[in-house]
């Protein structure tokens, strides 16, 4: 540079008033964005969200219908599917931290979850599509929620992780010091101080898993009526949205858009309520 | 010195000594294991039956499946070029433009924002990040798209002199979906996710380092440049790497918007197709075995390249945050 | 017997008798990795007396304190070589329960460790995992263990609150209290003063010169008044060796070695 004491400072302040400037652009180009959608949402959201769609099924085109089936089947999914995800993902997490610190095989591991926590949620559901549905002949809802915990497990050990590795050693010294063993004193101790921690992370991989539609497509596939048999196509949300938008009737559309809004909503809220769990326990 | 000989009441009341269940730490410790372990099958189970799915694919049209642009389910004959291309030209036009607005959003955040409005906005961008993509979807083709081909495509394809280039790289049909549409959503997508990255990293930036390049009598833009940027240089090509490999899988989003054509996209405005929306479209109306296996196909080409690009983020972004 | 005139003895270890030793350790080395910490320590502690380890940072005391009850086997490299007997029982023999031992030797650290559940539940929590009491049982033995670590009057209304909501000082006095709730042989204390504002510090000193009656107590110390105060015997170690060990009076007043001598009246350290 040639900013050289008593040079014009002319350019350096144009430069500088052109970089906050476009700061200042750069951020509120991004919140025009979420203002934009979340609009559209409500506008063309909030007149399909009557009684009906709580109350009754995906509709034939042109007849009166709701989202019934599709709302359950994704409840279904994602509690099915969070269940594995938790189980799988705070065990992983609390290896990680707990048991493979330095290890390499512990590098690996964390190293392959972090990939594994961006990898396409399709491909997610191309395996899952490969290892249960084709050769157990046939879409299901268990699939689905299968791959869904596979998208969700990812993101669960992260964040067991990180918050567990942030619990102080002396905490687990002190427990080991009374002659606890070890498993008591991860599940009674460490768990129980990183609780907050962990519920943020199981909120957001939710928050994640509820809107995923691409693995779903061949996994859950649909069902047009009410079913609560997983083992056979599931009707879920983010499927029928998707249907439903790109059809030519009008009243699917609406229906899309109203779901839109619903599953738009579940995800921000969550979102919303995790990120404020994660900072509790910082006031204290 | 005097030794006190009674027995100690501590001992004398001491209670028999075995901890219950002391013998689940190596079962405690195998459980996690296999947890951990299941992480790590489960890739490489993506691998594998990708690669296996994949395989009549490749066997049949052999080195073709990836130069050729051809996919005709009619005539069972099946290229990834085209879809490849779509793939990476659309989430390179994301990148562009997500690239520049993410930076200047970290910057803002780290930088210049006012305190009181760093927590509404920080949550602002990070709602952007958890928007579920379907929405972007519906989004992008329902009011983006319309809006988009009236105020942007039209102008721009009125005014393109004939026989330029501008010209050959905006004909298309002016409905608004296509490929600069679809990384316009992308970008708006995978923006949240480098910003906050980034914001992380220049957060790890010591604050005297800032605060001394302040003290030297720097504006922001030269502290920027010359200081945090360089100090975060590595980090931030990963969080970069990491955006990308986000655009590069996504699916609905660009599946609503991108138009839906095979073959390779003749200009921005042209529809196209990616890997993911071309499995997304056809995976579940698939009959022949060579059509579900060559989407499989597809899908293996695109792990590996979102693999390969996500590992170089991953290890870029973690010797940052080793630094 | 003045040890300052000539060639003053490089280590000087007092020999208690064995009637009145509790924990001895006998040649003990110590291993971070590669890194050798301690070099053939022997030394033994009384039965019913505080025994204080002072000397420099980094001198091997903590280390010491910590193979007592195994801690460092919760980390993959460090190794203890040696005995360390308890009752003349070897606590480094590998067919000793490790969780076992530490039920048997407790320990307080240096900084206050409540766990993240109430006052009550940090105290019967060692306890319920030796011993099934009943509800009764249970409230006696936590109110007896609040009592000694004389910290019952300040919280027996709010046994419910959360350990976390207590000060500094109330919380080390809640991790003694415990530690002494599963009825340990040996009490090892890991400098528990060195995070607490000096009122804070005097009533955990009163605690452990009343806890002293029951208990074998070894504390290791930065403070050498603290250590002069409250032990009977004393140990100095430097760079991994146990250079003097005696009578706590002898060894302030008095001590054998130019090491000690020099560290105590404050020539380095």
């Amino acid at each position: 540079m040639t900013a050289v004491i008593g040079a014009p400072r002319l350019s350096r302040r144009i430069g500088e008033g052109a970089f906050l400037t476009f700061c200042w652009l750069a951020t509120g180009i991004a919140i025009l964005a979420l203002a934009a959608i979340l609009w559209s949402l409500l506008s063309q959201g909030i007149g399909g969200l009557d009684l009906d769609i709580f109350t009754k099924s995906t509709p034939a085109p042109g007849s009166e219908g709701g989202l019934l089936n599709a709302i359950l089947g994704s409840l279904m999914m994602c509690i099915v599917a969070m269940i594995g995800a938790v189980f799988i993902g705070v065990l992983a997490g609390t290896w990680l931290s707990e048991f493979a610190r330095d290890s390499q095989y512990g590098k690996v591991i964390r190293f392959l979850n972090d990939v594994l926590l961006s990898a396409p949620s399709i491909l997610i559901g191309l395996f899952i599509y490969e290892i249960l549905v084709a050769p157990l002949g046939g879409f299901s809802g268990l699939a689905g929620s299968v791959a869904l915990a596979l998208i969700a497990a990812p993101v669960i050990t992260r964040t067991t992780e990180d918050v567990l590795r942030l619990q102080p050693i002396a905490l687990r010294e002190a427990s080991v010091a009374l002659g606890a063993p070890v498993w008591s004193t991860i599940l009674t101790v460490i768990w129980k101080a990183a609780q907050g921690g962990m519920l943020t992370g199981a909120l957001l991989a939710f928050a994640r898993i509820s809107g995923e539609t691409a693995p779903l497509l061949f996994t859950a596939l649909n069902n047009q009526f009410l079913s609560l048999d997983m083992t056979k196509p599931t009707a879920n949300l983010p499927v029928v949205i998707f249907n439903f938008a790109l059809s030519a009737y009008d009243d699917w559309r609406r229906l899309a858009w109203a779901g839109a809004l619903l599953i738009a909503a579940t995800v921000l809220t969550v979102t919303i309520v995790a990120r404020i769990l994660a900072r509790e326990p910082r006031r204290s | 010195m005097t030794a006190v000989a009674d027995r100690p009441h501590a001992a004398a009341a001491a209670p028999p000594r075995s901890a219950f269940g002391a013998a689940f730490d190596k079962g405690f410790e195998i459980l996690c294991f296999s947890a951990a372990t299941f992480l790590l099958t489960a890739l490489g189970g993506i691998v594998v039956s990708l690669a296996i799915g994949g395989w009549p694919a490749f066997q049949a049209f052999g080195f073709g499946f990836f130069t050729s642009a051809e996919w005709d389910p009619v005539q069972e004959v099946y290229g990834s070029a085209g879809a490849v291309a779509g793939t990476l030209i659309s989430a390179g036009l994301a990148l562009l433009f997500a690239l520049p607005l993410s930076f200047g959003i970290a910057i803002f955040l780290v930088e210049l924002c006012p305190p009181i409005l760093r927590r509404p906005i920080g949550t602002a961008v990070e709602l952007l990040a958890g928007i579920p993509s379907i929405v972007y979807g519906m989004w992008g083709l329902f009011v983006f798209a319309p809006w988009f081909a009236k105020h942007v495509q039209m102008p721009i394809m009125m005014s393109a002199q004939p026989g330029t280039l501008w010209e050959k790289i905006t004909t298309g049909v002016p409905n608004g979906a296509g490929i600069l549409s679809a990384s316009i959503i992308l970008a708006i997508m995978i923006l949240p996710f480098i910003a906050a990255t980034m914001r992380e990293l220049l957060l790890t930036i010591p604050a005297q380092v800032r605060e001394s390049a302040y003290g030297l009598g720097s504006t922001t833009f030269e502290v920027v440049r010359k200081v945090s940027i360089p100090y975060v240089r590595t980090g931030a090509i990963g969080a970069v790497m990491l955006g990308l490999g986000r655009a590069l899988g996504e699916t609905m989003a660009v599946t609503f918007i991108i138009g839906n054509a095979h073959g390779f996209p003749t200009s921005v405005f042209a529809s196209g197709s990616t890997i993911a929306s071309t499995i997304a479209n056809e995976f579940a109306e698939a009959t022949g075995v060579l059509h579900t296996s060559s989407l499989i196909a597809l899908g293996l080409v695109l792990f590996i390249i979102t693999f390969v690009v996500l590992a170089l983020a991953r290890l870029l972004i973690g010797r940052q945050a080793n630094l | 017997m003045n040890a300052q005139l000539d060639n003053p003895p490089e280590t000087a270890v007092l020999e208690l008798p064995p009637e009145v030793v509790k924990l001895a350790i006998k040649d003990l080395s110590f291993f971070y990795g590669q890194k050798q910490a301690l070099f053939d320590v022997s030394v033994s502690f009384a039965a019913n007396a505080v025994t204080a380890l002072i000397g420099p940072s980094g001198c091997g005391k903590s280390t010491l304190l910590r193979v007592l009850n195994r801690m460092y086997s919760l980390y993959p490299g460090q190794r203890a070589q040696g005995q360390v007997l308890l009752d003349g029982e070897d606590m480094l023999s590998p067919r000793v329960d490790v969780a076992t031992l530490r039920a048997r030797v407790g320990m307080v650290f240096q900084k206050p460790t409540p766990f993240p559940m109430s006052i009550f539940d940090n105290v019967a929590y060692g306890v319920k995992l030796y011993e099934k009491l009943s509800k009764a049982e249970m409230a006696n033995r936590v109110e007896d263990s609040l009592r000694r670590a004389a910290l019952w009057d300040e919280v027996k209304d709010k046994l419910k609150e959360s350990g976390l909501s207590l000060s500094g000082g109330q919380q080390q006095r809640l991790c003694v209290a415990r530690g002494i709730a599963v009825k340990p042989e040996v009490l090892l204390l890991d400098e528990p003063a060195s995070a607490l504002d000096p009122i804070s510090t005097a009533r955990l000193e009163e605690t452990i010169a009343e806890l002293k009656r029951d208990y074998t107590i070894v504390i290791v110390t930065h403070n050498m008044g603290q250590a002069a105060r409250l032990s009977d015997h004393t140990g100095f170690m430097y760079l991994g060796k146990l250079i003097e060990f005696g009578e706590t009076e002898q060894l302030f007043t008095n001590p054998v070695t130019t090491r000690a001598r020099d560290y105590i009246t404050g020539r380095f350290g």
